[in-house]
């Protein structure tokens, strides 16, 4: 029994950084724009695709893989920042507006992967083949990078956020538009760093998750609906929150796995969601303002 | 002799509503000028207009020989010319210490971020005791600093300063003036828009009066206008 439970606790784990590393880009994007990217998931199913290209068709290696899925993902998420979020800027809707305008970045890059990729499914090697043990229970090396990356790329988001200049600029723009306008900062450049960061940590999400899981087009719809479900969890606030409500979700869901099997919990993971939005709206980890 | 700053027949608004009709104004290097008037008659406009905000749809703003017409915010502050906006609510969730080491943003001032974060602290000690709180939780006296701190962060060669003593009780207001006034004899051209034409006429040299977007007086010491002209000048001349 209590081997069931570490190994699910551990996989878990493995969920949570996942789902930290999908939902951080997403609190990035809304604190510093105040959008909610609908098409984050795509992004992050770009990433693994470009990925599977440069390392399985052009055999480029797995490393090259990573590294070029994660930066055409922030390369395609500054071009949706400038083409479908930039022109609302200062409009009264936009933030109905752009869930419209990235919704449908979403379907673009879903039915352009389905034409550019097919619809055969796709896989990539692991980074580490074999397997590790954990407190006793034995999950797959690849896991194990992934759930060791995890924390080591919020941790350095956090720590630019935190004290380099630019990353202080993107907290700064998310406050307050017209007084970091009026220390020199330049708004339209922190959006779209802020955009293309956010799109640079799903395609990395992506290129990771293409060894675990298949790559398809839609591969992003599943992590997408869990990030929100984590950020409505912990609040949209701070990256910390967002972090540590990722871990407590993918817990959650490994133990409702567990106890009652894959086809109810997303029905009790999206309870949770609406009675968090009832009692407490602003998240478990924000600040009741 | 060129002007530090000159602006020249000047019209702007917002979308269709002209708020600014033609106004020209010059501040010459070493100069202060103040600027008063009722309110909503286009004085922060004015500043918005020169800090880039707001795109004039006539004339012309230079600073320092350079047309700064239509140029972006970002490159006018990396000029130097710098703004503290009204009620300004600077970054809430941001500490005083990171606020201010921000503010040296432009690659002009970086350079001088440490000594200029010495400088700010010996003007207004307080902030220096607030160090790790965060902007929110500032009085509104504090927050008044905090946001004319910033814009000396900024390494400025003209600092506009917008009713700096706005909604500050009496004591706080002579703080502030004093450390204002602390500001102009260092040196630092000053653009002060404010209500109290007495407390502009001690720091400035000129004074311009802003009524309806225009630029309807401009006052120096040998007309100094006395407390009577004052009150005529804001209220008309039968309503006293």
């Amino acid at each position: 029994m209590t081997e069931t439970l570490i190994a699910t606790l551990v996989s878990g784990l493995v969920l949570g950084s996942l789902y930290a590393l999908m939902a951080s880009g997403l609190s990035v994007v809304w604190t510093t724009l105040g959008v909610f990217n609908f098409s984050h998931g795509a992004l992050m199913m770009v990433g693994a695709f470009i990925a599977w290209t440069v390392s399985e068709a052009a055999g480029l290696g797995l490393l090259a893989g990573i590294t070029a899925g994660t930066l055409a993902a922030a390369v395609i998420g500054v071009i949706i920042e400038r083409l479908l979020i930039r022109p609302f800027y200062g409009n009264r809707n936009m933030l109905l507006i752009t869930v419209m305008t990235t919704l449908a970045a979403m379907i673009i890059l879903e039915k352009g992967a389905q034409i550019i990729w097919g619809a055969r499914l796709k896989q990539l090697p692991r980074l580490i083949d074999g397997e590790v043990s954990v407190f006793g229970t034995t999950i797959s090396a690849h896991e194990a990078v992934l759930a060791v990356i995890a924390p080591l790329v919020l941790i350095a988001i956090w720590r630019f956020t935190v004290s380099t200049s630019t990353g202080r600029s993107l907290r700064a723009v998310g406050q307050n538009q017209n007084s970091a306008t009026l220390i020199g900062i330049d708004v339209p450049v922190a959006f779209a760093l802020a955009f293309g960061l956010s799109a640079a940590l799903a395609g990395l999400t992506g290129a990771l998750l293409g060894s675990i899981r298949f790559i398809t087009p839609v591969m992003g719809a599943d992590p997408l609906v869990k990030a929100m479900i984590v950020v409505i969890f912990g609040g949209l606030g701070s990256l910390g929150a967002t972090a540590g409500a990722a871990y407590v979700i993918g817990i959650i869901e490994a133990l409702l796995i567990l106890w009652l099997g894959l086809y109810w919990t997303p029905f009790v993971l999206f309870l949770l969601m609406i009675i968090v939005l009832i009692f407490r709206p602003n998240g478990i980890f924000g600040s009741a303002e | 002799m060129d002007h530090l700053l000159n602006i020249v027949d000047v019209t702007a608004g917002y979308g269709s509503i002209t708020i600014l009709r033609g106004i020209s104004l010059h501040l010459d290097p070493g100069e202060c000028i103040g600027l008063f008037g009722p309110n909503g008659h286009g004085k922060s406009t004015l500043l918005h207009t020169i800090s880039g905000l707001i795109r004039s749809t006539s004339g012309t703003i230079s600073f320092d020989g350079t047309d700064i017409t239509g140029a972006k915010p970002p490159q006018i502050v990396n000029s130097g010319l710098i703004q503290s906006p009204q009620g300004n609510t600077l970054f809430g969730d941001m500490q005083v210490f990171e606020t201010l080491e921000l503010a040296a943003f432009s690659r002009r001032a970086r350079k001088d971020r440490e000594t200029n974060i010495q400088k700010v602290i010996e003007l207004f000690p307080r902030l220096g005791e607030r160090n790790t709180q965060k902007a929110k939780t500032l009085s509104g006296g504090e927050r008044q600093m905090l946001s004319i701190g910033c814009a000396l962060m900024c390494a400025p060669r003209l600092l506009m300063l917008d009713e700096p003593t706005l909604g500050l009780s009496p004591r706080l207001k002579e703080e502030l003036a004093v450390a204002v006034g602390k500001i102009a004899e260092s040196g630092i051209p000053l653009v002060i828009v404010e209500q109290d034409v007495e407390f502009l006429m001690s720091l400035a040299d000129r004074l311009y009066l802003v009524e309806h977007g225009e630029i309807v007086r401009e006052i120096d010491r040998a007309n100094a206008p006395g407390h009577d002209e004052v009150m005529r000048l804001y209220f008309g001349e039968h309503t006293h």
